[in-house]
């Protein structure tokens, strides 16, 4: 008795590539020119890359179950951009430190949103939304209004300058995407976090230390989006006390699109990966049907309800 | 669990009005109550509503974008020049209106059986583009008398947000006291037993969202009474600050514990720490931060004191 | 007498497997009638099917001669049908009189609830079990906190509360002291003569003919047998219930004497163990001893066995191997080479939603290094499910897939790939055919010839008697009375779990 059926994150690519064709069919739209369709496909996969670096934490933190969500994310990227902007100065020698600037206090922020959840038992939404507040009032301070610094050339070169057509930050999130996979799906902390977003009495059970693992987790998340902040200013090159902001929302939802269970358990970041595409190609599909903002929120609303429709349905009460 | 937590928003409560106090020695004058009042009134009702679906074990992340449609809805309709006529017409219609699109979140949840904070997430952005929609530019508002009525109206010497709270503590004791309260308790504590039991649990689950709409109707007319003018975005914020006054007050997120006093002290006491930032002195660059701390700290009280009292023991 | 509520030919599906094939049930006004059969046989379910929790996908009720549809539980119960649900249908944070109210609230004029009549009411029906239970039950209690057989005297109130026609009892002495469950007898027997129709389901043989006037047996989804009580003995309704596999609890094997015992090693030395419900308990296991707990439910066993994995905080001393272990988390005690098999298996012993392969191997993937060596481990888990002999479609199926039994295998079989000295079980046979149960005692039974040590809970005493070496029985989170070789039988057993000492037994 086996169905025909499609996996979430394969549902998302043909969705993402439904959309692309028919920006391709819009009256400004690519047409049949395909080196034009070529470089815009090249351009919404660079501007997906961002976003799904960022929702890769929010990947792991929603898998690993009990109302798992990292509303800090958006935080926590525009403080890493803004302490790599700071740190690099301009300077390429300073781009690593840079980064683990940005991978530390992502992580710390992350570990302490993981420690008020497992241990002080704080529901995870109104703590990383907590903790979103005290990190832009950290920004607030640090940066007391003006950022200085610059981001170094090596950046630009690695993240936003064609290679061969294509600018590094495709394949660096091909590659990224392969560890995300390796993480999940053949790393032990893989398999205990789909245990603990499934069941934590059994995975307690199953020795399993469920407290560290969460907390890891968020973590992790932190660390993630510490990383995606250092991307996201990589690619402008400029940096302002709200960059992070509009990668909040959307991270979630990519997660979402891509199939993962919010209630945790199920998922993978394919799926983010297919849901970030999907995100941002319906974005720049609107634009460029120059929509007002309005209709563009009511099609992003309607797109998340109707793929989480599709497999978010929870269990009756009457069997 | 109800025992340690309900006193625990009393206590911030006591703590934040006498910090107030020393920083502010007017604050209870009542001129001074309401003009806090009346700013607060708004996130008082939205976290009432709030108060109710997490009470039954749901969520409505789309409260904000419900108060931004009536926002967006008065301001075009009544008017800077607006007659009364028109405005109570114009106010019963928003009222109407929030209930409606609590329904499409009651109806989503309730008989699609899709988890609310995904849904609810995901109608806020269908909601806040209609908001959009109806007013694609900050603009429009209401006849300066309304505001004017809004902000100085105190029968009796008592502020106009204290009449609003008692009415509304007045219609939650009466549907404690009714079935419906009964089942909202049974459905947020253990949806399964209740339904076994007989409860409609659906029915009540909708409900929930249509109360929330509503509420989030009367803090859309609160904030337009207070702000004079339009502004599509305006409600987006109070969402989330909802929640966490509701949590503050020791409703669970999980459900089936709480009730509407807790959630209407805790926006009390978010106002009230919003407040201290802006008194004490604290640098203009601090205060978000400072703010914030002290938010998270008073989440984080209530396990930190079970945590130091299993340590003891 | 009339008939009250009829079911025919109830078919229910639950995806594949098949709950109902064909039940059929005559319920009589003033009699009770005792629904009987093994478990998983489909007691419960066809109970839902009678109050309008289960949707039927066949066949037919009629009650009073209608046909009627129940489109919810509070149709139902609108019809005067009440039920005694086995998993309880309460709602912990709310009090003892809103559970026992709720949707029918007595009401004052203006619709608002009554409160000086619901505790009246309340009180009145708590007096109907007044000194049976050991604290003090009030109205305002909230349910939460309040001990397993009091919880259950709620849940009967609570359906006796809107005076049925028709009361279905789940398993509604399940958490019962002997007394109590009398007491909930002479309540029935009135109930009878007021015209009630009961449905008694239950597994306790003197019970169903202490209280029964008519049996209905049910076997795999089929009814297959139903008369008058009085006409039958007890193994004319085991042979109903299990068609000749009434040996099924006893398994071949050679129990080794208590000098056998004694000259073997000590594996487990439990010293004064105090926990949440356990209150002091002292014993040895020995290797390759199968040591049985026994009692009545809620005695302590499940706390006993959670705390000595290190899954509860407990205070006493624990020896392994001669060497002392404090456990703080069941990581350390999967370590020390101790296993446990809990209680829930949904709920605690599986991951529903995830495959089996996954499932075998939580606690071991830190041995398959980094990445995961996959194939070693889909081996490892293959085998295993060959040496179980696990039906299943394939190993990447999600174990929610496999019947109770194979779902049960798989719970064992995670942690005989980590090759475990102690093996402790929580009622491991609940909800399992008998086949499988037969499986089951063998696999046992071969691990303690290995050398192993079992630590076995069950809540069936056949079970006990048929397969432990030692058995001891826990009252009140202490161990009361120990009883092996020619000690070890059923009237000892049910003495012991009422309270019987050691010195009245012997």
């Amino acid at each position: 008795m086996k169905r025909i059926a499609i996996s979430p994150p394969v549902a998302a690519v043909l969705l993402a590539i439904v959309l692309f064709v028919l920006s391709g069919l819009l009256p400004n739209g690519f047409g049949s020119d395909l080196a034009i369709a070529r470089a815009q496909a090249t351009n919404i996969l660079r501007l997906a890359v961002f976003l799904g670096v960022v929702a890769a934490g929010q990947t792991l933190v929603i898998i690993s179950g009990s109302e798992g969500i990292d509303l800090s994310a958006g935080a926590v990227v525009t403080l890493s951009a803004i302490l790599t902007y700071s740190i690099v100065n301009g300077s390429n020698a300073n781009v690593l430190p840079a980064l683990l600037a940005a991978l530390l206090a992502g992580g710390l922020i992350g570990l302490i949103n993981g420690l008020g959840i497992t241990f002080l038992a704080i529901s995870p939404l109104v703590m990383t939304l907590g903790m979103a507040g005290v990190v832009s009032g950290l920004i607030l301070i640090i940066t007391q209004g003006n950022v200085g610094g610059a981001i170094a050339p090596i950046m630009t070169q690695v993240i936003a300058r064609p290679v061969a057509g294509v600018p590094g930050a495709i394949p660096i999130w091909i590659a990224f995407g392969a560890l995300m996979w390796l993480l999940l799906q053949r790393t032990s902390f893989g398999k205990h976090l789909f245990a603990i977003g499934t069941n934590r009495i059994t995975a307690r059970l199953s020795g399993v230390n469920v407290t560290a693992m969460a907390t890891g987790t968020y973590a992790v998340a932190g660390m993630l989006a510490g990383l995606g902040g250092f991307m996201v200013v990589g690619n402008t090159g400029v940096v302002h006390i709200r960059i992070g902001d509009p990668f909040l929302f959307p991270s979630i939802a990519a997660v979402a699109v891509g199939g993962t269970l919010l209630t945790g358990g199920k998922g993978s970041y394919f799926g983010t990966m297919a849901g970030a595409l999907v995100l941002t190609l319906l974005t720049s599909l609107l634009t460029t049907m120059q929509m007002p903002e309005s209709v563009r929120r009511m099609v992003l609303g309607a797109t998340l309800l109707i793929m989480i429709s599709i497999y978010g349905r929870e269990r009756r009460f009457r069997q | 669990m109800r025992q340690i937590r309900f006193p625990f928003v009393l206590w911030l409560f006591i703590v934040a009005t006498l910090v107030n106090l020393f920083l502010q020695p007017d604050f209870l004058q009542p001129v001074t109550i309401n003009s806090n009042l009346r700013v607060l009134l708004p996130l008082i009702l939205v976290a009432v509503g709030q108060a109710i679906v997490i009470l039954a074990g749901g969520i409505d992340i789309s409260a904000g974008a419900i108060v931004s449609i009536v926002n967006a809805f008065l301001a075009t309709r009544i008017g800077l020049n607006g007659d009364p006529g028109t405005a109570t017409l114009m106010i019963t219609l928003s009222l109407l209106a929030g209930m409606a699109v609590g329904a499409i979140n009651g109806f989503f949840v309730a008989s699609l059986r899709l988890q609310p904070i995904i849904m609810t997430y995901a109608t806020s952005f269908l909601f806040g583009g209609l908001a959009l929609l109806i007013l694609p530019n900050p603009g429009g508002g209401m006849p300066s008398s309304f505001t004017k009525f809004y902000h100085d109206t105190m029968p009796l010497g008592v502020p106009l947000a204290f009449y609003v709270i008692a009415l509304v503590m007045l219609a939650w004791y009466g549907l404690r006291q009714a079935r419906y309260g009964r089942y909202l308790f049974a459905v947020g504590g253990k949806a399964d037993a209740a339904f076994q039991t007989g409860v409609p649990v659906s029915l009540i689950q909708f409900s929930t969202y249509v109360i929330s709409g509503l509420m989030a109707a009367f803090g859309g007319i609160a904030l337009t009474l207070l702000t004079g003018s339009g502004n599509a975005q305006i409600g987006d914020s109070l969402t989330l600050s909802a929640i966490t006054a509701v949590v503050i007050g020791g409703t669970a997120l999980s459900g089936g514990t709480g009730g509407i006093g807790g959630a209407i002290i805790g926006a009390i006491v978010l106002g009230l720490f919003r407040n201290i930032v802006s008194f004490a002195n604290i640098a203009t660059w601090w205060q978000t931060f400072v703010n914030a701390a002290i938010i998270v700290l008073a989440l984080a009280m209530p396990g930190l004191i079970r945590l130091l009292r299993r340590g003891n023991t | 007498m009339a008939i009250a509520l009829s079911a025919r030919n109830i078919v229910k599906r639950y995806g594949a497997t098949v709950a109902l094939a064909d039940a059929s049930l005559d319920i009589h006004t003033g009699e009770v009638l005792a629904l009987i059969g093994a478990n998983g046989s489909g007691k419960s379910t066809l109970s839902k099917i009678m109050n309008g929790v289960v949707v039927r996908d066949g066949g037919q009720l009629r009650l009073d001669d209608h046909v009627v549809q129940f489109a919810s539980p509070y149709a139902a119960k609108r019809m005067g049908i009440s039920t005694v649900f086995q998993e309880l249908s309460l709602v912990p944070q709310m009090t003892v009189a809103e559970n026992i109210w709720l949707t029918h609230e007595p009401l004052k004029r203006g619709g608002l609830i009554d409160k000086q009549t619901l505790r009246r009411k309340t009180e009145e029906l708590l007096a109907l079990f007044a000194g049976t239970f050991s604290t003090k039950l009030e109205p305002d209690t909230p349910v939460g906190p309040l001990p397993p057989d009091e919880k259950q005297i709620i849940e009967i109130l609570k359906a006796i509360s809107v005076e049925p026609r028709v009361l279905i009892l789940d398993e509604a002495t399940a958490s019962l002291d002997n007394r109590q469950v009398q007491r909930l007898f002479e309540l029935v027997t009135q109930w009878k003569l007021q015209g009630q129709a009961i449905v008694f389901v239950s597994h306790r043989m003197d019970e169903i003919f202490q209280i029964g006037d008519r049996y209905s047996v049910l076997r795999n989804g089929t009814s297959v047998g139903e008369g008058v009580l009085s006409d039958r003995t007890r193994n004319d309704l085991v042979a109903l219930m299990v068609q000749g596999a009434t040996a099924a609890n006893v398994v071949a094997r050679t129990r080794p004497t208590a000098a056998e015992l004694a000259a073997q090693n000590v594996q487990v030395d439990v010293m004064d163990l105090q926990a949440a419900g356990v209150h002091g308990v002292t014993f040895q296991l020995h290797a390759g001893e199968l040591l049985g707990l026994g009692g009545l439910r809620g005695q302590g066993q499940h706390q006993l066995l959670l705390a000595m994995f290190g899954a509860l905080p407990y205070t006493g001393r624990i020896t392994i191997d001669r060497a002392p272990g404090h456990f703080t988390h069941p990581r350390q005690a999967m370590q020390r080479r101790l296993a446990l098999v809990p209680g829930e298996r949904a709920s605690e012993g599986l991951l529903l939603r995830r495959s089996i392969l996954e499932n075998f191997l939580i606690p071991s993937w830190r041995d398959f290094g980094f990445p995961l060596r996959m194939g070693k481990a889909r081996a490892v888990a293959s085998n295993m499910a060959r040496s179980l002999s696990l039906k299943m479609g394939g190993i990447d199926d999600p174990v929610s897939s496999l019947s109770g039994g194979n779902a049960q295998k798989v719970v064992i079989g995670k942690w005989l790939l980590r090759d475990p000295h102690v093996l402790m079980l929580d009622d491991p046979t609940k909800g399992i055919d008998v086949g499988a149960k037969a499986e089951f005692y063998k696999l046992l039974a071969r691990l303690c010839d290995e050398g192993k040590s079992v630590l076995l809970y069950s809540s069936d005493d056949e079970e006990l008697i048929g397969l432990c070496d030692r058995v001891l029985v826990m009252h009140d989170g202490k161990i009361r009375v120990e009883l092996a070789g020619a000690a070890l039988t059923k009237s000892h057993l049910v003495a012991a779990s009422l309270g019987a000492t050691q010195e009245e037994l012997v």
